[in-house]
């Protein structure tokens, strides 16, 4: 009578199912950490830029060399003058060229191409100026500078960042979809195969939940093995490919190994609960259906 | 307290099964539901084992209206309600021992308390030697006992059986029918129908008889 003890011995699940439920649960398991990780890695790309690109502005300074010395000093003195300005400090040629160099592909000669003069200007953090004054007040001297605090690239790297992130946090959310979508199909499958046994178990006076607890507790196994599996793979690969390097240096959870068995305990636990979540779904359905 | 009063049933919408059918069944009785094939009597069962609900009319079980019962309400009736089925139904993947213990399984009783129980009922019913066997391996005459066996183990307030002496020898047929005798001692209330009409008469019980799905009063007239 050692299957009496069992209760999910009172449905006659089948082997060949039950593997292919985790293969089916461990292949989106796989595809939702990556989906994960890109979502958490662009927003910590972004996070990246926009604080590199927070709290700096440049002011371009073109035009002709006879009075260029001469601007650069207006300029610094209306920029070291202006609330929220830590410091207002001119790049030298050699800052310039090296700044130019990537577009170049080598250093470029400063004298023959007609290069603005660049001061860099350190921002105060908490009182950031307004960029129009400044621009008003770079005007009204006859500077011919521009300023430029970023941020025309801070929101456009800001927005394409967040719409990557977004549709990364769409793609997880689609494959728990698809669990749950398969998962409830196959008990429901399952479950004509079943009738029989099911009959008999609601004749002898098991309630819709004790039918439901038996599915349940089979598919949240299925469920915790198949993202045991994924989500193992999946860490694996983030770990092992060379080519991931910055990915992983984007993730905060690889870059804390202490993380990673809480999170891949949290994936196990996740897939088990969506698919007894499905599971539970479908089972009521069924019943329901069949009063 | 069993009590019908004007059920009449169909399925689907098909033609009437029973129409009319008044019946009062005092608790601790035993009665035989008697008629010819097609005469309503599997169809009164399913509605007292609550398989089916009456298309019209009031059935009483316990003091309750089934009609009104929620899902809920139904499961925690059949507990109180044991039947053995003419095809038995027992499942072909368990062990007898443990189709028997599926009526305690089911009430959350744990395997310890239950062990005892399910020995005791499967000697009592003859087959103390078959506890670990499977159905397909059973004769039609054990699975019968199995499924006796199923129906009281749980101790339920109401049997009822339907053909149980249909697929056995003469024999077997009496030594069924002496455990319903038993159980009918024990206090329960026993319901059987069959169309053994020798079998019947044999034991001199209050006999319900079923013709064209009406209540018969003997004199060929619905009662």
């Amino acid at each position: 009578m050692s299957a009496l003890g069992r209760k999910s011995a009172l449905i006659p699940f089948t082997t060949a199912s039950g593997l292919m439920m985790v293969l089916l649960i461990a292949a989106m398991a796989f595809l939702a950490c990556f989906s994960l990780a890109g979502a958490l890695g662009t927003t910590r790309i972004a996070g990246t830029w926009t604080e590199g690109l927070a709290g700096a502005a440049t002011v371009r300074i073109p035009g002709g060399e006879d009075d260029r010395a001469r601007r650069i000093s207006l300029v610094l003195d209306i920029l070291r003058d202006a609330d929220g300005i830590e410091d207002a400090r001119p790049l030298s040629e050699k800052d310039v060229a090296d700044l130019l160099t990537p577009w170049f592909g080598g250093a470029p000669e400063l004298g023959e191409l007609p290069a603005p003069s660049i001061v860099a200007v350190t921002l105060d953090g908490l009182n950031e100026p307004d960029p129009s004054v400044i621009q008003a007040r770079l005007d009204g001297a006859s500077t011919g500078a521009i300023y430029d605090d970023h941020g025309r690239w801070r929101n456009r790297a800001a927005k394409a960042a967040h719409a990557i992130a977004n549709l990364s946090y769409w793609a997880v959310g689609l494959t728990v979809v698809a669990i749950m979508a398969a998962v409830f199909v196959v008990v429901s499958i399952a479950m004509s195969a079943h009738q029989g046994t099911i009959g008999a178990l609601r004749m002898a006076g098991a309630e819709d939940r004790f039918v439901a607890g038996l599915y349940q507790k089979r598919f949240f196994w299925l469920g915790a093995i198949g993202g045991l599996i994924g989500s193992g793979l999946a860490l694996a690969a983030f770990v092992g490919l060379d080519t991931l390097a910055s990915v992983r240096s984007a993730l905060p959870m690889l870059e804390a190994p202490y993380y990673w068995p809480f999170v891949w305990v949290g994936i196990v636990v996740v897939c088990g609960v969506i698919a007894l979540l499905a599971a539970r779904l479908a089972v009521m359905a069924t019943l329901r259906r069949r009063a | 307290m069993i009590l019908f009063e004007n059920v009449g049933f169909r399925y689907n919408r098909g033609a009437e099964v029973l129409q009319s059918v008044n019946l009062e069944i005092p608790a601790g009785s035993f009665q035989f539901i008697t008629g010819a094939s097609g005469a309503g009597k599997s169809s009164l069962l399913r509605l007292l084992y609550l398989d089916e609900k009456p298309t019209s009319g009031r059935i009483s079980l316990f003091g309750r209206d089934v009609t009104t019962l929620t899902r809920d309400e139904i499961a925690w009736f059949r507990r109180r309600i044991g039947v053995v089925f003419q095809d038995f139904r027992l499942l072909d993947h368990l062990t007898a021992a443990e189709n028997v213990a599926l009526p305690l399984i089911v009430a959350g009783a744990r395997e310890m308390a239950y062990r005892d129980n399910v020995t005791e009922m499967l000697q009592w019913v003859g087959l103390g030697d078959k506890m670990d066997v499977r159905p397909p391996e059973l004769s039609g005459g054990e699975k019968q006992r199995v499924a006796i066996a199923r129906a009281v183990v749980a101790s339920p307030d109401i049997i009822l059986a339907d053909e149980p002496t249909g697929s056995v020898d003469p024999a077997m047929s009496e030594r069924i029918m002496a455990l319903f005798v038993e159980m009918n001692r024990l206090g329960k209330t026993i319901l059987l129908a069959s169309h053994d009409v020798p079998m019947i008469e044999r034991y001199k019980l209050p006999i319900t008889t079923l013709r064209g799905g009406t209540v018969d009063d003997g004199m060929g007239r619905a009662a």
